[in-house]
């Protein structure tokens, strides 16, 4: 069996990773899809929280784009894109909680992503322990 | 919109998620017969998409069409980019990949349903 010279840096899109990388990708349709509807249809209603959901969707679609690279560059750029992630939900989570009227109709962060099972919430968690995981 | 269709692409999507899910247990990427299975659930998602254009297009009352569309949309690309995607997949990962998407693509039908009827936004 050949050693590499070099180890190579463990991929992020390999094994679990491929799982992950589904899932951030799904993230990423659903959040596209959700707020080219809403800013689209009904922008005025309120704009703040489709701005923010757009914003979403970007994050979702460069992590997902990031972790199925898996070079060393990307690793960077979805370290960078997963921690705005986290950031984002809980602050989108805590703001719909404080301030209801603004987010009118669920984006994927409002309540902590409650109306995709919490699933927002735990995924930068993941996310980045399977960066740790694959350094 | 609703009716035995979808119901039948959710039955068969159930039972392709415990198939992929099996090989995920014995550790075993998909086989030749779980992709074939594949192709067949997707001629039912590209007809459901192409049924529900036509019928939304003959469809007078108001309601959610463009997300009506962006749903049937995925539903119907969602397949072929798992596939796609965890083509050279030797592990079992790859069976963990087609289950998660299985298990998400009855829900996804479920509100094409639900934006059919109107309900939820």
């Amino acid at each position: 069996m050949p050693e590499p010279s070099n180890p190579p840096v463990r991929r992020t899109n390999a094994g679990f990773g491929r799982v992950l990388v589904v899932v951030y990708g799904i993230f990423a349709l659903a959040a596209t899809a959700r707020s080219v509807v809403q800013i689209t249809t009904r922008f005025d209603e309120a704009p703040v929280a489709y701005v923010l959901s757009a914003f979403a969707a970007a994050v979702y679609i460069v992590a997902t784009v990031a972790l199925a690279r898996g070079d060393r560059t990307s690793r960077g750029v979805a370290r960078i894109a997963i921690t705005i992630e986290l950031v984002g939900v809980l602050v989108v989570g805590t703001a719909s909680l404080l301030v209801p009227d603004e987010f009118p109709s669920a984006s994927v962060w409002s309540t902590f992503g409650s109306g995709y099972v919490f699933i927002p919430l735990v995924l930068p968690f993941v996310g980045l322990w399977w960066l740790r995981r694959t350094e | 919109m609703t009716g035995p269709f979808a119901s039948a692409i959710i039955v068969v999507s159930l039972v392709l998620a415990l198939w992929a899910g099996v090989l995920l247990a014995v550790n075993r990427p998909p086989n030749r017969a779980l992709w074939g299975a594949l192709g067949v659930l997707e001629l039912l998602l590209v007809t459901f998409l192409i049924g529900g254009v036509v019928q939304m297009v003959g469809r007078d009352t108001d309601f959610a069409r463009l997300e009506f569309v962006l749903y049937l949309l995925g539903c119907a690309a969602i397949v072929p980019l798992a596939g796609w995607w965890v083509k050279d997949e030797k592990s079992r990962a790859a069976a963990a990949v087609l289950v998660v998407v299985l298990l998400v693509l009855p829900v996804m039908i479920v509100r094409v349903q639900q934006v059919w009827a109107g309900s939820g936004a």
